[in-house]
């Protein structure tokens, strides 16, 4: 009987520590496991034969498909400062092409004459470009280069859209039957505003990879959430980034909420889950291309650039929904007027 | 390297000057121009128009009268739709076409009252005096 201590690459929230763990206490020779998501380090205890390299290179072999790898030592931290060099003035082109998207006047696209599904796509696409891009699009850039980062597949991105539209189309049709909306107060909207900016800002600091003890602050959904009453570890593993899609229905979005009120008007389930769901797939194309551009260009070489770059667009969306959040709540006042 | 980051951190700082004054300049000849309509039975009534934005984003008031704010939105799905007044801790979302009246006392109509959306992208400012 012995005891092994590895290090984990690729984990990135509670329910990857208890997949790993029922992974490998699953084994017959295996007696314990233990996974620290601080540390990123897994402690198996059990009858192993080998050398520590060659259980490492066994289990890893079990976790793999899951994009995770074990091995004997940490690995070694790089700021790559130089990268900067190319992030930093690419980040301000991007954001000052945010700026100039916001002062083009896209609204006056949408005509007031009634919403027919078309109407309703060509508002997701709009949102897509405009004010939600930096609260949605904002979250979806931090969550998913963070997760292309620690290695997640694109499984992880398309079960986020998957929910993200899944769940438009059941909120938007339980808002058209009930007829009542299911938007925030407003104490509740500012709140919701500062923390999503707060965790817009863990995460894009993250991306920047110069402080590695923010490490210990990564958001993670607790533990419980993840570990379902029935459901196996590896369905709940699945289930996040599924949650968090659905959850991006609440979000602080002018677009997502007046078309939420538009569906409550409706006054049917079909019309309303309709709405919601072509208005999300308006949005589809541009968060999409985010998401699933950030995991392709992971594999690059210039990958560090792009991390940088994503890191210094989001730290700067949250410091503009935080800043926006106070000022509705009236603490400081209006800088901007786009 | 040296030069590439000298290079680098000019071009940032002239982009993030030029997106500051862009979103800092007020949209062509929008002054304090607007004053304010009164009915017969002495109220007043402030009429903006809520579509990318709020339009007149000043309006001069009288100060101690009760005021109507009547808001108009014509197809308007993007944040000014979701009005906030954080002095009256006012919040609506107000349909995305018809027009929505929004009362203000006579206590609350003095000073400066500030209206946003509620991402606080948009604002608008009523100058009682």
């Amino acid at each position: 009987m012995t005891t092994h201590t590895f290090h984990v690459r690729g984990m990135h929230c509670k329910a990857c520590t208890v997949l790993i763990c029922d992974t490998f206490t699953e084994l017959p020779h295996v007696e314990g496991a233990e996974v620290s998501l601080a540390t990123h380090e897994v402690r198996v205890t059990g009858d192993f034969e080998g050398s520590p390299s060659e259980i490492a290179a066994q289990l890893s072999k079990l976790i793999e498909g899951h994009g995770y790898s074990l091995s004997l030592e940490r690995e070694a931290h790089e700021a790559n400062w130089g990268d900067f060099a190319y992030a930093v003035p690419i980040a301000a082109a991007l954001i000052f092409g945010f700026v100039l998207l916001q002062k083009a006047g896209l609204t006056s696209l949408i005509g007031s004459g009634t919403v027919t599904y078309g109407t309703a796509f060509l508002i997701g696409v709009i949102a897509s470009v405009s004010s939600c891009l930096a609260i949605v699009g904002g979250l979806v850039l931090s969550l998913s280069a963070n997760s292309a980062k620690e290695g997640g597949t694109w499984r992880t991105q398309a079960l986020f859209h998957a929910g993200r539209l899944g769940g438009f189309f059941l909120l938007g049709g339980v808002v058209g039957m009930v007829g009542n909306s299911l938007h925030l107060g407003l104490t509740a909207n500012i709140a919701l505003g500062i923390l999503v900016g707060l965790v817009m800002l863990v995460l894009g600091v993250n991306l920047l990879d110069v402080f590695p003890a923010m490490r210990r602050f990564q958001v993670s959904l607790p533990a419980f959430f993840s570990r379902g009453v029935n459901a196996g570890a590896k369905k709940d593993h699945y289930l996040a980034p599924a949650l968090v899609g659905i959850g991006t229905f609440f979000l602080p979005c002018g677009f997502t909420q007046s078309m939420q009120l538009y569906a409550l008007s409706t006054g049917s389930f079909t019309q309303g889950a309709l709405t919601m769901l072509v208005f999300a797939l308006g949005t589809l194309p541009v968060l999409a291309l985010l998401s699933f551009g950030s995991l392709n260009i992971a594999q690059r070489s210039w990958n560090g650039i792009f991390f940088k770059t994503a890191g210094l667009i989001v730290v700067a969306l949250a410091v503009l929904n935080i800043g926006n959040s106070l000022v509705t709540a009236g603490v400081i006042a209006p800088f901007i007027n786009f | 390297m040296q030069k590439s980051i000298l290079v680098s951190a000019g071009l940032s700082v002239l982009l993030i000057m030029g997106a500051v004054w862009f979103v800092s300049i007020e949209r062509g000849g929008s002054g304090p121009a607007q004053v304010a309509s009164t009915t017969p039975d002495g109220t007043q009534v402030i009429d903006i128009t809520a579509k990318g934005g709020y339009s007149p984003r000043v309006i001069i008031a009288k100060a101690g009268v009760p005021t109507i704010l009547r808001v108009s939105t014509r197809g308007t799905f993007d944040c000014s739709s979701s009005i906030v007044i954080p002095k009256l801790g006012f919040q609506k979302f107000m349909p995305p076409t018809g027009t929505t009246d929004i009362p203000i006392s006579a206590k609350d109509a003095q000073g400066t009252l500030q209206g946003l959306c509620a991402m606080g992208m948009y604002n608008f400012q009523i100058r009682f005096e």
